[in-house]
């Protein structure tokens, strides 16, 4: 079942595509991360799931229901934090997440404290939020839009200004939150390494297009291992391989860098192979194309594309 | 939606408006005692009778609360556009046309309340001064009194649907400057008073102000559901 589906979603604003037929298809349950550079149009497409911007044509349908300008009841079950987490200023934590759960219509005063001590955020009584790190908002942003359990949590760069221990407890509080409450999750990030370790499907957006939607098991299955071998002498080293071992698919990376992306030989060959013709072997492992490589290899393309 | 206005409220700390109201009634009554008492003095009265007295008394009352509602348009509804706050309000499973309602309710509310009894708390007032200080020649006429307070209570009404109009300039590009001066500009226009030509005596033009005031109060609230949040 689908929780979030779009129909060729475009957006013109002030006469400029920003988005352009976008057909997302987000699965109940899972973590959809969303990746683009800036200003390929996640914000505008996340905003548009949230009903704050309509769309110019084409359809979005979320729990099963198509989204119209007056679908408000529907946003009572979505938990969102786009662009920036904004709040009233001049109040504190706490009133600010009194006053979400009163417009949410959500009446459960231990809530807030549940929420903030889910978040980590303590020491914060009486602090108005305008006095916060772009941390803490980030933190207080995510446990307003957790507050009122929401079945579908839209995340704008959820983890943008939280230091390596905030970012790793964020992650684990997101796994929890998926598998314990099974609340589907759509996250955008541009820190790749972060959605590798947390996202089951991934989009891709650039300029306004939806380059790809792949989930990360496929991507992990199609971008195999490669080896990789650093020696002092990659120029007898290519001749082995070449020679003694029949290979051909592998390339020079650096100076001292050869990749083998031949899949019919072992690293233990290689490493036979090379040992016995005196070639020595500064470091050799296998490697598996991150999801950064991926993400480069997508938009790379897509701008070779439009060159052409 | 008494809900709606409760939260709204909260959210604006309506404390500092009772404060200023209670200020500029106070401001208003010496200005105008003073005037009244030093003029007086010197031999000349500026105020000819009762009528040119609640007249002026009248218009003050108006322009200062026509300028405390852009004030108030630009705390609950400006600013809330210009912070982006917004982008939370509007993802609430709450009508944007109600959630707007609530604001320009409390908007209009507090401005004909405020008016009114203002207005004639200042009557009340400037009436007992001059009992003492005889600030104005002739007598009180009593058979006045109840056209007065009907006229006291139109003036408010269409002083609450005047104050409307900022919001079309501070609307267009969620202005603070424009909510503001506008409204100045509103006050300018039907407070100017001399004897030649009055336009604060005059009740038509206010309320035709009025009725174009809460034209531009509808068509705000309406277009709410059709604009986007960027």
């Amino acid at each position: 079942m689908y929780i979030i589906k779009t129909h060729n979603v475009t957006k013109f604003l002030q006469g400029k595509e920003i988005v352009s037929n976008v057909n997302l298809n987000v699965k109940k349950g899972e973590i959809y991360g969303f990746l683009g550079p800036n200003g390929s149009g996640k914000t505008t497409i996340m905003k548009m799931l949230t009903n704050l911007i309509k769309p110019t044509n084409g359809a979005i349908e979320i729990f099963g229901q198509p989204l119209t300008p007056t679908s408000y009841n529907m946003l009572g079950r979505i938990g969102s934090m786009i662009e920036y987490p904004i709040f009233y200023e001049r109040f504190t934590a706490k009133e600010n997440l009194e006053l979400h759960c009163n417009y949410m219509g959500y009446h459960n005063k231990k809530a807030i404290n549940e929420v903030l001590e889910m978040v980590h955020l303590t020491n914060i009584e009486n602090k108005p939020v305008e006095d916060f790190s772009l941390g803490m908002k980030q933190r207080l942003g995510i446990a307003r839009s957790l507050i009122a359990r929401p079945e579908l949590l839209i995340l704008d760069e959820p983890i943008n200004g939280l230091d390596p221990v905030g970012i790793r407890e964020i992650r684990n509080l997101f796994q929890l939150l998926c598998k314990e409450y099974n609340i589907t999750m759509f996250i955008s990030s541009h820190i790749l390494a972060e959605m590798e370790q947390i996202a089951d499907t991934i989009g891709v957006i650039n300029k306004g297009k939806l380059v790809e939607e792949v989930s990360m098991e496929e991507i992990r299955e199609k971008n195999t291992a490669y080896i990789e071998l650093v020696t002092s002498n990659p120029t007898k080293a290519c001749f082995i391989l070449e020679n003694r071992l029949q290979l051909d698919n592998f390339k020079i990376i650096d100076q001292k860098i050869i990749r083998i992306f031949e899949q019919s030989v072992t690293q233990s060959e290689i490493s036979k192979a090379m040992i016995l013709n005196d070639i020595d072997i500064e470091s050799i492992n296998k490697k598996i194309t991150s999801l950064e490589e991926y993400f480069m290899k997508l938009i790379d393309t897509e701008e070779s594309n439009q060159v052409k | 939606m008494s809900a709606l206005i409760k939260l709204e409220l909260k959210k604006v700390k309506i404390g500092w408006y009772v404060k200023g109201a209670i200020i500029a009634n106070i401001l208003i009554l010496s200005f105008l005692f003073i005037i009244g008492y030093v003029e007086k003095w010197e031999g000349n009265s500026v105020f000819i009778n009762y009528d040119e007295a609640f007249i002026i008394l009248g218009a003050l009352v108006r322009a200062t609360f026509i300028i405390f509602a852009a004030v108030l348009i630009v705390k609950l509804v400006i600013e809330e556009f210009k912070n982006k706050t917004v982008t939370v309000l509007f993802t609430y499973p709450i009508s944007r046309k109600k959630l707007m309602g609530a604001k320009l309710m409390i908007v209009g509310c507090l401005t004909f309340i405020t008016v009114m009894i203002s207005n004639l708390f200042l009557l009340g007032a400037f009436i007992a001064l001059n009992f003492f200080f005889d600030i104005i020649p002739g007598t009180l006429p009593v058979d006045k009194v109840v056209p007065q307070i009907i006229s006291v209570i139109t003036f408010a009404f269409a002083t609450a649907g005047t104050s409307f109009i900022s919001l079309y300039f501070g609307m267009k590009k969620f202005s603070v400057p424009a909510t503001i001066i506008s409204s100045i500009v509103i006050v300018a226009i039907i407070s100017s008073h001399n004897p030649v030509f009055s336009v604060a005596s005059n009740v038509y033009l206010p309320l035709l102000l009025a009725v174009v005031g809460i034209c531009v109060a509808f068509m705000v609230i309406r277009r709410m559901e059709k604009i986007d949040i960027i």
